[in-house]
């Protein structure tokens, strides 16, 4: 069996989902972080196996501004995260309520 | 000739704007004197102008400068010095001359002093922008002017609730009738093109008669307002309020006469149009009696006298109706000499009286103001319409006009109203001046006016007395202008007949008067005799319950209706609605916000679910697109 | 410096209002009256350099701002805005040269200062974007006066104010990129120049579509019925100052984007809608004159009347011949004068009795006689008495109309009869009558910083309805040629009939001060 685009975009959806549950279950910040790299990733994969589908670079490219993206919010993300545990001394996500309306 | 037509104009405004200058500080002689000679001085220009006019016919018309130009419309302040405006002038700058003098006496001890000459002789120059301006707008400008002066004077003591309220009350009444007015000048700019006098008349001839109808009835309207013609007619009698010389200048001898001159320098027009005149002169027959009948039972002698004006200006508008233009005008002038000269000498009586208006409570004043007594019974002759004096001239030719044009029930009507004239003007001087002296019950100490008061009123007096010799000489003057019908009965032994009947039916009536209450047997009246319980005095003294349905139907459901307007349709519907949108937008946003509950992990989760219904809104869409044909069958299979 | 007039008038208060920051305390009310002194200045120069016999724009400006777009920041004056640029001068003027004791008031003078750059932006802006952006600009400075030194319902009423226009012109915006995208399908080039859209015939579903949602955004700021009930609370509320500009300023700019946009752009549209906006009007006329009637603080009957006559000038722009347009063009201004200055006469007694209740007077002609003179003489111009500034713009107004409908008019002529109700009623619950309340009886009449805003006030009442022809003939000259522009443009036989059609000598000479121009 030769592996085509379409298991390339089957794995993308299920490291998607995995993604999606970590983001909506996880009650720890770091965690939470893991859950969104899983997510852009997923997109990547299917970025880069749907680009080299249609022989175009334009995805290929997109995948490293992602990259590019990802590193630099999870820089930011973690500065700030670093900045809470020293305050609050947790990371609980339950404990970040300052945003209710 | 222009420069006597500018002093004319324009010396009571700057009489005015003297005194004015005096308005806040003490009273001072010479903001008295300074409007009176300027006054006068305008006067003598209006009497040269007269002598110009007469000897060489000629008019005077002068364009000063641009008022209002735009479009198509050019209005520009033009005045004209022509027969009939110069009679107007006469009367009024003469009439407020003798008032001026008279008012520097009167008002002596009022501490309003100076803004009464103000208010005075801005009136004077008002009024004779009304009656000089060679248009529409002019008119109007004078129009509205006059009410304004009028406003000001009848409310003169304003720490008065009556005669603000009076005096109120005279400028809305006056404004209703002035809409009517603007619309006239509308209706005359639209279909002539114009507002001048001389080019809007000129047109009118080629114009339909329902238009023309429309537009004599519109400036009517306007007229009606400012000569007090029923049903608007309430203000005149309260604007009593005001001095007694503003009574005498305003609402007796200029003001209120506009109407009339209105109808007259709008000849043209009414000639086209005589079922319009038929009306006016009707109305006027009508209003000459119903205000005649209130003054018969008025306890008041300023009410009475201005009764007797509206009464009198009836007069003046069936002679206007029926085209006998220049019977009209003449009665406004020998009217405005004799009516002025009875205020005045009512003004006389008053402030013998302290201000007490009631003649049952005067009698026998004769004694101490033999001169006043004298000149107003002269007045009241003169009123009364008996030979020679003016009267007699101007008014009775008026029922012999409506005798001629064969309109015999204004005829009677007029008839019998000169019968009640005369009864009702010797009511009171015969109350106030003859039998006991009851004003001693009250402890009045009544006294004679200033001489100079006196002599002030002397050339209304001898104008009253002498006014009617002058007749064919204005007969002459005026019908260069206006259209010349002389009113003689075809017989000779008619004439005689009439003329005596009517002269003896008003003798009696005045001897009936003197009978009545100049007696020692008047009392003054409390309530109890069997006359004050009859229906008709009661009738009578409330004014045919006018005054009263007025207040209680058309002031009082007005303020309630405002009040209905501001606090339950404004506040409560127009702004509530307003909120309300507002509220819900409010609201929506308070009960959303519990979403917001600051947990990431529930923002994450709300986040998820905007996308899950995102992705399948565009997979729904994208679907019906593919198979947007098959839709289209089932739907048109449903009947979509 | 001429050629750049507009945009000194514009920026030079800005800029004023910036270095103000650093100005001393003490020294910032002379200040604010020297720059907005050369502000009216520069204001009446522009007058003495415009040519009235030119009927159409001058001293345009062009810069481009988004040249894709067609966004770009032209400026102009025609006798259609010029006497309002300089009313809003004169009015920033006297405002602070007669502004009383208020806290901070160097924040007011700012806030002053810089709505006059917007009001000044609005009534010169020839590009949709740039006048929608000055227009919605002139809210924050009046948002800030209401809400910062207004009475006690000071912050409802400021958003509310805020909040109901800015609904309203959200509107119009959508309208104006609709006009701008509708220009762009017709012509392949994106503008927002209105001169530009002048010459573009748009079809009458599309007219009246756009009408409308114009009229939305002009209808809530005049404000018109129903949209005017944020009026009474923003001058309850408001300083006197802020009621001051609001009325005589503020206000013009929806009837003046009535004259500007409405009737040019949608000619037949305004003919279709005449009758329903005459309704309306007269509905303003006599409801809110009613209402004021029946008000009890005297701020209030001001601000109502300020509807009833606006209800007039809408009336007399929706003539639609050059009478009327010109009529409610100069009633603008005159408004402008006569309302500002009864705001300022109430403002007087407001300082005095820190009450506006007229139950609380009574009787004041007694004490005040200087007062109650100025206030009888703008009441009477209020009432439209000939030969103040008002009866020129309302006989014209009315007479205009009048050859639209004959019954409309008359219904509409209500208003010289309701008005005289209001204003004497209030006038005689405030002046006459005995002095009764022991508060009153050692009240000082007007001082001079007061009279400094009142007499020139009142000489303008006088002088300009004795004699307004300066005024009105560069006004009549733009307005004509908007009247031959609309004639011109409109296709529905009803228009045309509606629309007089001018001499043909007179011609059409907005679309002659072409773009090229202004280069």
């Amino acid at each position: 069996m030769e592996i085509g685009l379409n298991h390339y975009l089957v794995l993308s959806t299920i490291l998607f989902s995995i993604g999606l549950v970590g983001v909506m279950r996880r009650k720890n910040l770091l965690l939470l972080f893991f859950a969104t790299e899983i997510l852009l990733n997923s997109v990547n994969i299917a970025f880069a196996a749907i680009s080299h589908y249609y022989g175009d670079l334009t995805g290929q490219m997109f995948a490293f501004f992602v990259i590019a993206i990802a590193a630099s919010e999870v820089a930011v993300g973690l500065g700030l995260l670093i900045v809470w545990h020293k305050r609050h001394n947790n990371i609980d996500l339950d404990s970040m309520s300052t945003m209710k309306g | 000739m222009e420069l006597y037509l500018y002093i004319a104009l324009f010396s009571p405004l700057v009489g005015s704007m003297f005194a004015a200058l005096y308005g806040a500080k003490p009273r001072t002689k010479i903001a008295g004197v300074v409007p009176s000679a300027l006054l006068i001085t305008s006067l003598i220009a209006s009497t040269i102008l007269l002598a110009h006019i007469l000897s060489t016919g000629e008019i005077v018309h002068v364009e000063m400068m641009t008022w209002m130009a735009t479009g198509n419309l050019y209005i520009p302040f033009g005045f004209i010095v022509d027969q009939v405006s110069v009679t107007m002038m006469m009367v009024v700058t003469l009439v407020s001359s003798v008032v001026h003098v008279y008012a520097i006496g009167y008002m002596d001890h009022d501490k309003g002093f100076n803004r009464f000459f103000s208010w005075l002789s801005a009136f004077v120059f008002s009024m004779l922008i009304l009656v000089m301006s060679d248009n529409f707008a002019g008119l109007f400008i004078g129009w509205e002017g006059v009410g304004l002066c009028s406003w000001g004077l009848i409310g003169f003591w304003y720490h008065k609730e009556s005669a603000t309220w009076a005096a109120n009350e005279a400028f809305i009444m006056n404004r209703i009738a002035d809409l009517g007015m603007l619309i006239g000048i509308f209706l005359v700019y639209w279909n002539t093109g114009t507002l001048q006098y001389e080019g809007a008349f000129a047109a009118m001839q080629n114009l339909d008669t329902e238009i023309l109808t429309w537009m004599g009835i519109f400036l009517f309207i306007g007229a009606m307002g400012k000569s007090a013609q029923f049903p608007l007619h309430t203000w005149l009698a309260d604007a009593m309020e005001g001095p007694t010389p503003v009574s005498a200048l305003i609402h007796a001898a200029t003001m209120v006469t506009a109407g009339v001159y209105l109808v007259v320098r709008s000849n043209e027009l009414y000639a086209l149009i005589p079922d319009v005149g038929v009306f006016i002169a009707s109305l006027g027959a009508f209003v000459a009696m119903f205000a005649a009948s209130m003054a018969l039972v008025n306890r008041d002698i300023k009410r009475v006298i201005a009764y007797s004006t509206l009464s009198q200006l009836g007069y003046m508008f069936v002679a206007a109706g029926l085209g006998a233009y220049w019977v009209a005008l003449f009665h406004l002038m020998a009217h405005a000499f004799f009516k002025a000269l009875l205020f005045l000498g009512a003004g006389n009586v008053m402030h013998a009286m302290d201000s007490e208006l009631d003649p049952f409570k005067m009698g026998g004043l004769g004694k101490t103001m033999k001169a006043s007594m004298v000149m107003m019974t002269l007045a009241s002759v003169a009123l009364a319409g008996i030979f020679p004096l003016a009267g007699f001239f101007s008014k009775d030719i008026i029922i012999e006009a409506a005798f001629v044009e064969h309109h015999f029930i204004i005829y009677t009507v007029l008839l019998l109203t000169a019968g009640l004239t005369a009864f009702y003007s010797f009511r009171i001087i015969a109350l106030i001046f003859h039998g006991e002296e009851r004003y001693k019950l009250f402890g009045f100490h009544p006294h004679e006016a200033y001489k100079f008061m006196l002599v002030a009123m002397s050339p209304l007096l001898i104008l009253a007395v002498i006014a009617g010799s002058l007749k064919m000489t204005y007969f002459e003057m005026v019908t260069a202008v206006l259209p010349a019908t002389e009113y003689h009965l075809h017989s000779v032994t008619t004439y005689w007949i009439m003329t005596i009947g009517t002269q003896i039916f008003v003798i009696l009536a005045i001897l009936y008067a003197y009978k009545k209450y100049a007696n020692s047997s008047i009392k003054v009246p409390d309530g109890t005799s069997k006359m004050e319980k009859s229906f008709v005095y009661k009738l009578l003294i409330n004014q045919y319950y006018i005054p009263y349905s007025y207040e209680q139907y058309l002031i009082r459901p007005y303020r309630e209706l405002s009040t209905i307007f501001w606090k339950q349709i404004d506040m409560k519907i127009v702004d509530a609605s307003v909120d309300g949108i507002a509220g819900i937008i409010y609201g929506t946003g308070e009960k959303t916000r519990a979403m917001q509950s600051g947990n990431l992990s529930t923002m994450l989760k709300w986040m998820v679910l905007g996308l899950v219904i995102l992705l399948s809104l565009a997979v729904v869409f994208g679907l019906a697109a593919r198979h947007f044909d098959e839709i289209k069958v089932i739907l048109s299979g449903l009947g979509v | 410096m001429l050629d750049h007039i507009l945009s000194i008038l514009i920026f030079f208060p800005a800029l004023a209002a910036v270095l103000g920051f650093m100005i001393d305390k003490n020294s910032i009310r002379a200040y604010g009256v020297s720059v907005a002194a050369i502000e009216f200045v520069l204001s009446l120069f522009l007058w003495f350099s415009f040519d009235s016999s030119i009927s159409g724009m001058q001293f345009m400006e062009q810069i481009p701002l988004i040249p894709s777009f067609g966004i770009n920041y032209i400026l102009g004056v025609d006798g259609i805005s010029l006497f309002i640029v300089i009313l809003a001068a004169f009015f920033t003027m006297i405002g602070i040269a007669s502004l009383t004791d208020t806290k901070n008031v160097k924040n007011m003078i700012i806030t002053l200062l810089f709505l006059q750059m917007t009001m000044a932006g609005v009534f010169v802006a020839l590009d949709a974007i740039v006048f929608y952006i000055f227009w919605e600009l002139s809210l924050v400075p009046m948002l800030y006066i209401i809400g910062a030194w207004g009475g006690p319902l000071r912050i409802y009423a400021s958003v509310k104010f805020f909040l109901y226009t800015f609904a309203g012109s959200l509107v119009m915006l959508v309208g104006m990129l609709f006009m701008a995208y509708f220009y762009y399908q017709a012509t392949g080039q994106w503008s927002f120049a209105i001169l530009d859209w002048y010459r573009l015939i748009l079809p009458e579903t599309f007219q009246l579509w756009l009408f409308v949602a114009f009229f939305i955004g002009f209808a809530i700021k005049v404000p018109m019925f129903p949209f005017h009930t944020w009026l009474p609370y923003a001058h309850g509320q408001a300083p006197t100052i802020g009621s001051v500009i609001l009325a005589a300023i503020l206000l013009k700019m929806g009837t003046y984007a009535f004259i500007r946009f409405s009737l040019p752009l949608f000619p037949d549209a305004s003919v279709y809608f005449m009758f329903p906006i005459a309704i309306i009007s007269i509905i303003m006329i006599v409801y809110t004159a009613m209402i004021a009637y029946a008000q009890e603080d005297v701020k209030q009957v001001v601000a109502y009347s300020s509807v009833s006559h606006m209800g007039v000038i809408i009336l007399g722009t929706f003539a639609l011949n050059v009478e009327g347009i010109t009529g409610s063009i100069f009633l603008m201004i005159a408004h402008g004068v006569v309302s500002g200055a009864l705001f300022l006469l109430v403002g007087v007694i407001y300082e005095r009795r820190h009450t506006k209740m007229m139950s609380e007077f009574g009787g004041l002609a007694h004490v005040m006689p200087r007062y109650a003179t100025i206030f009888g003489l703008m009441l009477m111009a209020s009432v439209g008495m000939p030969l103040t500034i008002n009866f020129v713009g309302e006989f014209l107004s009315l007479l205009g109309f009048y050859q639209q409908s004959h019954i409309l008019t008359l219904l509409a002529g209500i208003a010289i009869v309701v008005g005289a109700i209001y204003m004497l009623a209030a006038y005689k619950k405030m002046f006459f009558g005995e002095l009764t309340n022991e508060k009153n009886k050692n009240l000082p009449d007007v001082s001079k910083r007061e009279l400094v805003a009142l007499i020139p006030l009142s000489i303008l009442t006088i002088v300009l309805g004795i004699y307004p022809t300066p005024i009105l003939k560069p006004i009549n000259n733009s307005v004509e040629s908007i009247v031959q522009l609309m004639h011109d443009k409109s296709i529905t036989e009803e228009a045309k009939t509606r629309i007089p059609n001018l001499a043909a000598s007179k011609g059409i000479e907005i679309t002659r001060t072409s773009m090229k121009e202004a280069h």
